[in-house]
């Protein structure tokens, strides 16, 4: 034993930040439109740079010529006008697991390159122009190609190989969208650590500094609550989080999928009304006109951010002209009803978390849309504040989070003790089953800390079933198809007996690597006694379709394989 | 919600003439000589103020820490490590501590399991005393004795109604009562509800694998 066997040959000379450390995981946020990678350096956490010196990189890929490749590196820059070409597929994250009735995915209908949808639930279609055809591809393959390229940016920079990764989602990531995600991870060749609802990164990050001045000044400790609003290109995301002692306790969570691109919609619909129909034409004039008048809106919107007013001169061919000006009041009554939905976001995670606006120490805004000014004075407004957190930058909140999240997962411990802490997470949406026909009765309730295990009774809808199909599903709508599907599976053998009378437990569990399981299994009637073996199923099952599996699903065993909530006052 | 915070069949959860339970609010009352402001809490039968002297010690022990124990034992105020007249404050601290050396994230990869079903028990004491009306309802039963064993098992409505008022209370109290009822003449299909969700999914496996003959 002369030399120490995990001698990395790769770490030597110049590299005198991390010759020793276990491999630490590093902090990707794939943004909808940015991305951006960070590591803990043994010190702190660093935002990793591309060759071109950007600390946040587009997120798109360009199909235009044979080899695919993305804004990692952009030896040759795309601007704009190449990526609207229709060559480059981006907004990977608002297209991927989601099915072909999402009006998420039919917002992306107006997007330069094409998606395809036959509204019947499946996975979409999406191409990208290749020579003037159409090549076809998959947002999980996109994302894959992109995820390529960082981890060998990355690798390049760390001088050592890069396998392990968190990775940030939005809240309003289903546990299928997730999958899909890891998907992605995996066709690149990196394992995840974790998933982490972005404002959660964030909270992390606060904890972070809060326990830094702690110890700097010996303070007291004492909790603090922080909300977080989060609204990047695609999602908009809020968390409250009561932080002390260096454990960051998430409260509540909530978020949809609204964000700078809906903004960006709303001002093109705003300039022209039947931008909607033009931009579903995909001929190649019409991706010319459609590439002007996107570069138009944003360097409009940006520009709004900072002057009353602004002045759009697009031509779009076929002696169509816009040449006009939009004000800030103009832009903020086409984007009324999106200001509302975020309003709503707050008031809700504030009434999830049981506080009042009072109650909140700080109030962090992050993400691309923060310089927003309505969108600022709207968060602070709600949480009767003047000024927001200052100390987190609003690009790198959720990559820095992540990348704590990496170093800490990777077991690194710093002397210290800026290391030293614990996200105890929620589960951002409600878990359930399709009971009572479309009904959907929720055993998990979303806020619910994680690791967690919840057990609840149904009984039989019909006379004499002896079979219940446990369809699982994730969301907040009152109606099962309103949420999520996430798998499916029989239970068999119940006891015939006169409907209601027999019972089938059904019990959901969240462990600590938020691996979902639902287990199920009937009881002989009148007892606590297991008919026939429980089942366990991990969820998500489903790998595509899901959309049209649930209607099948319904119309072939609804009727017949149909479970009933146990109304109380019956009981007992 | 409940995941076993109480004990197995040995033990029987409502009896009153446990020591270790009238040790509670025994400990309460020494708390509060020492901590004056802390005075919110219900007032105890006379009975049991006599116990205090006795249990000053183990109790101290038992705020010092002495968690190995709790799952055993019994109140969540003993498994939060906490006095009864704890404040909120108090509460949380001791939350946060426990979620520290609980949480699957900190646990030791060997103990993850375990640690894993701890921390959901902690979570539910947390959840239940840190909201006062909660709180207030737990206590009337800890003081009567009567453990919150409520089954992990529960109809779609309980779940529902689970954070709503007086209703609640009520229920609770006619819950707490049958229960008891039913240790008197314990009924040997009903109490496994004490048990550990655990303990009772692997007794249900074994029940059924001996009631199918394969």
């Amino acid at each position: 034993m002369a030399e120490p066997i995990y001698t990395v040959s790769e770490a030597t000379a110049d590299d005198k930040n991390h010759p020793l450390l276990p491999e630490i995981a590093i902090g990707i946020d794939i943004g909808t439109s940015k991305c951006s990678v960070a590591v803990w350096n043994g010190s702190k956490v660093e935002l990793l740079r591309n060759t071109r010196n950007q600390k946040s990189m587009r997120s798109y890929v360009m199909f235009k010529d044979e080899m695919p490749w993305g804004g990692v590196s952009e030896v040759l820059r795309h601007d704009d006008r190449e990526i609207f070409s229709s060559g480059a597929i981006f907004n990977m994250k608002r297209l991927i697991g989601r099915m072909d009735t999402d009006p998420v995915v039919h917002s992306c209908k107006t997007l330069p390159f094409l998606v395809q949808t036959l509204d019947i639930g499946v996975r979409p279609f999406i191409a990208a122009l290749v020579n003037d055809v159409w090549r076809s591809t998959t947002p999980e393959e996109v994302l894959a190609i992109f995820l390529v390229e960082l981890k060998a940016m990355v690798e390049l920079q760390l001088k050592r190989l890069v396998r392990n990764a968190v990775l940030t989602v939005p809240v309003s990531f289903s546990r299928f969208q997730q999958t899909r995600m890891e998907r992605a991870c995996a066709m690149a060749g990196l394992r995840l650590f974790r998933l982490m609802p972005e404002p959660t990164a964030v909270a992390l990050l606060y904890a972070q500094q809060q326990q830094q001045q702690i110890h700097e000044n010996m303070g007291s400790g004492v909790e603090k609550i922080a909300l977080i609003f989060n609204m990047g290109a695609g999602y908009c995301d809020v968390a409250v989080s009561a932080t002390a002692g260096g454990v960051s306790q998430i409260k509540a969570l909530s978020g949809a999928p609204i964000g700078g691109e809906d903004i960006l919609q709303n001002v093109l619909q705003h300039l022209l009304p039947d931008f909607e129909s033009f931009c579903s034409n995909h001929s190649l004039e019409n991706i010319k006109s459609m590439a002007s008048l996107r570069i138009a809106a944003q360097d409009a919107i940006h520009k709004l951010s900072s002057q009353p007013v602004v002045q759009i001169n697009v031509d779009l061919g076929e002696e169509k002209k816009i040449s006009r000006s939009v004000t800030v009041a103009e832009f903020e009554e086409a984007n009324r009803e999106l200001f509302e939905r975020c309003g709503k976001l707050i008031t809700q995670c504030l009434l999830d978390a049981k506080l009042a606006a009072e109650d909140l120490n700080d109030v962090i805004i992050v993400g691309g849309c923060s310089n927003i000014m309505k969108i600022r004075n709207l968060v602070l407004g709600l949480c009767k504040k003047e000024d927001s957190y200052k100390g987190i930058g609003p690009l790198e909140a959720a990559v820095s989070g992540a990348a704590l999240e990496g170093a800490i997962a990777s077991g690194v411990i710093d002397p210290s003790g800026s290391l030293d802490l614990l996200t105890i997470q929620a589960t951002p949406l409600s878990l359930g089953i399709r009971s009572d026909g479309e009904g959907f009765a929720t055993i998990i309730p979303r806020n619910t800390v994680v690791p967690a295990k919840k057990e609840v009774l149904f009984a039989t809808a019909h006379d004499n079933q002896t079979e219940a199909l446990i369809a699982v599903y994730e969301g907040e709508g009152k109606k099962a198809e309103e949420n999520q599907l996430l798998g499916y599976f029989k239970v068999t053998g119940i006891p015939p007996a006169a409907k209601g009378s027999a019972e089938i437990s059904v019990c959901v569990d969240i462990d600590a690597s938020n691996v979902l399981r639902v287990y199920a299994g009937a009881f002989l009637l009148g007892t606590k006694r297991a008919v026939s073996p429980f089942m366990e199923v991990r969820m998500p099952t489903l790998d595509d379709g899901h959309g049209w599996c649930g209607q099948a699903l319904l119309k072939m065993y609804g009727s017949t394989m149909d479970l009933a909530t146990i109304p109380k006052k019956i009981h007992q | 919600m409940s995941f076993g915070i109480l004990p197995s069949r040995g033990g029987s959860s409502v009896s009153i003439r446990s020591p270790r339970k009238s040790q509670l609010p025994g400990a309460d009352v020494c708390h509060r000589r020492r901590i004056p402001a802390a005075g919110r809490r219900p007032v105890w039968p006379k009975g049991l103020r006599a116990s205090c002297a006795a249990c000053g010690p183990r109790a101290a022990v038992e705020e010092g820490g002495a968690v190995g124990e709790w799952r055993r034992t019994g109140s969540m105020y003993e498994l939060l490590g906490i006095p009864m007249s704890g404040s909120l404050d108090e509460i949380k601290r001791a939350y946060k501590q426990l979620a520290r050396k609980y949480h699957p994230d900190v646990s030791p990869p060997n103990l993850a399991q375990e640690y894993t079903r701890r921390f959901i028990e902690v979570q539910e004491a947390y959840e239940t005393l840190s909201d006062p009306s909660r709180r207030a309802i737990y206590d009337r039963h800890l003081v009567r004795g009567i453990h919150f064993a409520f089954s992990a098992r529960k109809k779609f409505d309980e779940e529902v109604e689970e954070r709503s008022g007086w209703k609640r209370c009520w229920q609770d109290q006619l819950e707490g009562l049958k229960r008891r009822s039913m240790n008197k003449n314990p009924d040997d299909d009903d109490d496994n509800d004490d048990l550990s969700w655990g303990a009772r999914m692997r007794r249900r496996r074994e029940e059924s694998s001996s009631s199918v003959p394969s």
